[in-house]
């Protein structure tokens, strides 16, 4: 039975970054009230619909879910509890960013305290950098200061399990930079880390200064350098590089591992098990503004239009804007794609699964002759990359060597 | 009374878009002859890219009958023309066919250059002209300024142009009428000897070649042993009929009519539209006059695309052959490109419906390199030589001098951007003639200039800069000494012959850093460094770098969305398909054709 997942989608926040290009709206001036009685309606028509199935996670992301009221959090919660069956041990995680903890007149426990409360397991924090200089120069609303601060609260509250955003190649920042950021986040010692190459998106204040010239890239090869470098420091600190972006702690005395290395490890228990659940081709349910769920074999996304959001709820109907039945070919492409982000690659055995759960013929033989058999065409320039030490093709399945990732979307594009 | 004078021969003459195929559509049927269920959008054009366009390219002929209110049954016999300058020979046969011409003007629009061209040809066929106004139905149509545009501009009193609109069906009994009344019955003598034009032709692969003929003067029934007067080939008829359309046998043709002639023949090349049809065993004195041998005008080399099969292609365009007398193609080796073909067309549009119909009839993935005209080479032992291609330019050394084709361009367009076409022109190496005021708004500006000039997008540059509003007819004109150079790329440090092209000598290094600049655009980031280069000779004149990437990689699934990722991964994919390896380096296809499309609307 594949595992389920909820991810829910709150799209404010206090201040939008120059590089962001995903959904949110200003919290002051947004009808958060309203959004979220949508929000929660929603909920209950979804877990009503699917028959109040059991769930392994729940990801409140966004935006800042942590700008919203805790009256409202609340609410919200107790829809998805009185809706779903959450499992007692599902993993539940909210997103946090540094600076919104705190009331404005002062520090306070009581938001910490409330999602203690709530359920929630495990925090993620957007602390994309620890140079003041750099997180004005992002559009970031804190300081390095208050990361630390919040963290010293998030661990007096007794959270154990606690991942920090990186966001690297900012334009000026160096290689060396990087890593003096990266040093200072894992002071804090966190269980998870996620690393991110900034991309400079169109319609963001980032993609308008480098439009106008006013905003220098940081060169590929740096930027790259700069990546392999993160990767060697968390390996050395004892983490797992288990996804291209993600990275999370061995059990103490584990040594550090990574892409590419030989010889089958335990994965960390610590990795994030929402996360894992859209590369492991898993369930989950999307709900609220634009956000993005797979359920039953479809695909589907929400309006990204608020307007058309809270009409929909208020007839009682789904905001869906996209549904997509995944073919058996569908399946596996994306099994593979998605799959080829783990350090693990994608085994045959999981991608002809996924290819069977559509309803894809069973062929003759075994798994990996299915395999090949659907990406015949792909097969010699996966072959020549595996040859260039990019990819590695053994009896198991497909997996990227930490070289492959540079270049992992030429290699995933031969099995769309 | 003779029977010729209930018959009426004429065409339809009208710009691209005013409604001409809408017009034939109306008119088969009110006279009745296919079904209103049966008609499909524009009846007459068969081909889909002609549809797609909506112009006519290929000749049909439909044989309609009509009532008039004398009492009488007339036979109208429409003689479909297509609408574009580069097949103005083509044009001229087929209303050599007729006996008049409805000149149908889009009231909302007025009269356009193609137009013009086109009521010349008529003219100078002696042909009646009878001018309607169309899309009357529209608010904006504006029927007196049309009116004067037509009495103006072709110098036709259209003050009884009957008032149409092809898509209601408005008006068109009263057009009728007055075609009628109009256009004058065929003379001819259907007791002397056989004179018949051919007009169009195609091939079936039942009855081998269909010869659609007007008949001048005598008769031909199968059996008969015809000669065509020109090629001086003959045939036994195996059937004659009428277009009604579709081919419909009967025992035979007499002057004055129109109607079809099969004789097995193999190409339509052994029945070229402008000869003369007579018979072997009484032949007339002289063919008619006014038939061209057909001449390419530009060409391009067609080659294989990746993974595609080199007969394939061969095979399509020996079918194509077999249907188009103006087309022809020879082997040509390209060290990029590998075995393809040379190919000759009349003109762009031409060269655009070949390689179209490759794509769609045929589902062949092709490569078109970039057009190139035909280049008097005079070399200093006194040989001249014709060059098509770039790459088989002799050393200069031996050069004495190169002349390259030029043409009469007619560009009619209102009088507001006059000055933004003179400046295109003048980059375009374009040398004025004179300009006339057609009306107080409409201004046709004639130029000379090199055909070259004319094919990469002259016409692409014109509608922008006049919003679509101007109109371009071209002739070739005469040949002319030129300094001409030849322009080379290198990618990687090889030259790619394909591109190769051959330019003006003062041109060559701003054409050189801009197809430099162009294929920096076009050519993705490798794993390495992949230097651009221009020269002339061993001369480099221009130089860019396409930067090595090392990061080709998402970072992060906002939210889940796995299908936003698939589909940058499928558009990473489809862009691969259309790309060709080059040694190392990767060049999308389309860097053959985009690469001198260097107007950027300046």
């Amino acid at each position: 039975m594949n595992k389920r997942g909820i991810y829910i989608h709150i799209p404010f926040c206090v201040q939008k970054c120059n590089y962001c290009a995903f959904l949110s709206f200003n919290a002051e001036s947004s009808p958060r009230k309203e959004y979220t009685d949508a929000l929660v309606q929603e909920i209950r028509c979804r877990g009503e619909a699917l028959g109040h199935p059991e769930v392994d996670t729940v990801y409140v992301g966004g935006g800042t879910p942590s700008v919203l009221d805790l009256s409202q959090m609340r609410d919200i919660m107790t829809a998805v509890s009185e809706s779903f069956s959450v499992k007692p041990d599902a993993e539940m995680t909210i997103e946090a960013n540094p600076g919104t903890l705190g009331r404005k007149d002062g520090v306070t426990l009581a938001k910490l305290q409330a999602y203690k409360y709530l359920g929630f397991n495990r925090l993620s924090m957007g602390v994309q950098s620890m140079e003041n200089d750099r997180l004005h120069f992002l559009g970031r609303i804190h300081t390095a200061e208050n990361v630390a601060r919040d963290m010293e609260l998030i661990r007096r509250k007794g959270f154990e399990n606690v991942n920090l955003d990186l966001i690297f190649s900012v334009p000026g920042e160096s290689t060396k930079d990087a890593l003096s950021d990266l040093k200072k986040v894992l002071d804090l010692k966190p269980e998870h880390v996620s690393c991110y190459s900034l991309q400079i998106e169109e319609g963001t204040p980032f993609g308008r200064m480098a439009e106008e010239g006013e905003l220098t890239e940081v060169p590929d090869e740096e930027d790259r350098r700069t990546y392999h470098e993160i990767c060697r420091a968390l390996k050395e600190a004892g983490y797992e590089h288990y996804e291209i972006s993600n990275f999370a702690r061995l059990p103490e005395g584990s040594a550090g591992c990574g892409f590419g290395d030989a010889g089958a490890k335990a994965a960390s228990p610590l990795r994030s098990q929402h996360n894992s659940l859209y590369w492991d081709m898993d369930d989950y349910i999307g709900l609220g503004l634009g956000a993005s769920g797979f359920a039953g074999g479809v695909r589907y996304k929400n309006t990204d239009d608020i307007e058309e959001y809270f009409a929909a709820i208020n007839e009682g109907r789904f905001p869906l804007a996209e549904e997509h039945v995944n073919t058996p070919f569908d399946n596996i492409s994306e099994a593979v794609f998605t799959g080829l982000r783990r350090r693990e690659g994608i085994s045959y055995e999981e991608a002809a699964a996924a290819y069977r759960a559509a309803g894809g013929e069973d062929a003759e033989g075994s798994a990996e002759q299915l395999f090949w058999q659907v990406f015949g065409d792909a097969e010699a320039e996966a072959r020549e990359y595996a040859g260039r030490g990019l990819l590695i093709i053994d009896s198991e399945g497909l997996r990227l060597t930490e070289q492959g990732i540079d270049i992992s979307n030429s290699i995933m594009s031969l099995f769309v | 009374m003779s029977y010729l004078d209930n018959i009426r021969n004429f065409s339809i003459i009208a710009h691209i878009d005013h409604g001409k195929s809408t017009l034939a559509d109306r008119l088969i049927e009110k006279t009745g002859l296919v079904e209103a269920r049966d008609m499909k959008e524009q009846y007459l054009d068969n081909m889909d890219i002609e549809r797609e366009r909506g112009i006519t390219i290929k000749l049909q002929t439909t044989r309609l009958k009509y009532k008039a209110k004398d009492g009488q049954e007339y036979i109208l016999n429409l003689i479909d023309t297509p609408g574009h300058v580069d097949f103005n020979y083509e044009v001229s046969r087929s209303l050599a066919a007729c006996d008049g011409a409805v000149l149908v003007v889009d009231a909302t629009q007025g009269v356009e250059a193609q137009t013009l061209g086109n009521v010349y040809l008529a003219l100078d066929e002696d042909l009646e002209i009878l001018p309607v106004l169309n899309k009357m139905d529209l608010d904006s149509a504006r029927p007196d300024d049309a009116r004067e545009e037509i009495e103006d501009i072709i110098g036709l009193d259209a003050s009884e142009a009957p008032e149409i609109s092809a898509k209601t069906g408005m008006g068109i009994d009263e057009m009728l009428e007055k075609l009628v009344e109009v256009i004058p019955a065929p003379k001819g003598d259907p007791d002397g000897r056989l004179k018949a034009l051919i007009f169009d032709s195609y091939y079936d692969s039942y009855k081998g070649v269909i010869i659609y003929t007007r008949i001048f003067d005598g008769r031909v029934k199968k059996g008969d042993m015809i000669r065509m007067m020109n090629t001086g080939k003959n045939y036994e008829v195996t059937e004659v009929g009428y277009c009604i359309p579709g081919t419909v046998p009967a025992d035979e043709l007499k002057a004055g009519e129109v109607g079809y002639i099969c004789g097995s023949i193999k190409q339509v090349a052994d029945a070229r539209v402008g000869d003369t049809i007579t018979l072997a065993s009484a032949p007339t004195e002289a063919p008619l006059k006014g038939y061209k041998k057909a001449q390419s005008m530009v060409y391009c080399g067609i080659f294989p695309a990746e993974g595609e099969k080199y007969e394939n292609v061969k095979d399509a365009l020996e079918k194509l052959q077999v249907n188009d007398a103006a087309f022809n193609f020879e082997p040509e080796n390209s060290a990029a490109l590998g075995y393809g073909y040379r190919c000759g067309f009349l003109g762009l549009l031409h060269m655009d419906v070949i390689t179209e119909r490759l794509a769609r009839e045929f589902d062949l993935d092709v490569i078109t390199t970039l057009p190139s005209v035909v280049y008097k080479v005079v070399m200093k032992d006194g040989r001249v030589l014709d060059i098509q291609n770039p790459s088989n330019l002799p050393d200069p050394i031996e050069i004495a001098h190169i002349e390259e084709p030029i043409v009469k361009a007619d560009i009619m367009t209102p009088n507001d951007y006059v000055g933004s076409i003179m400046t295109l022109c003048q980059n375009r190496r374009g040398k004025m003639i004179h300009m006339e005021y057609l009306t107080k708004t409409r201004v046709q500006l004639h130029y000379e200039m090199p055909l070259n000039e004319v094919i990469y997008d002259f016409f692409d540059a014109l509608k922008s800069r006049t919003r679509g509003y101007a109109s371009l007819d071209y002739e070739f004109l005469r040949y002319q000494p030129a300094k001409l150079v030849k322009l080379d790329i290198l990618l990687n440090r090889e030259v790619i012959d394909a591109l190769s092209t051959i330019v003006p000598e003062e041109e060559a290094n701003a054409k050189g850093r801009g197809i430099c600049e162009k294929l920096k655009e076009i050519i993705p980031r490798h794993q390495f460094e992949v230097p651009i280069q221009a020269a002339i000779g061993q001369k480099i004149i221009a130089r860019e770098t396409v930067r090595a990437y090392r990061k080709d990689v998402l970072a992060k699934c906002y939210g889940g969305d796995i299908t936003r990722k698939k589909k940058l991964l499928e558009k990473q994919k489809a862009g691969k398909k259309r790309m060709r390896q080059f040694g190392q380096v990767t060049v999308p296809q389309e860097a053959f054709t985009e690469v001198l499309k260097l107007d950027d609307g300046k």
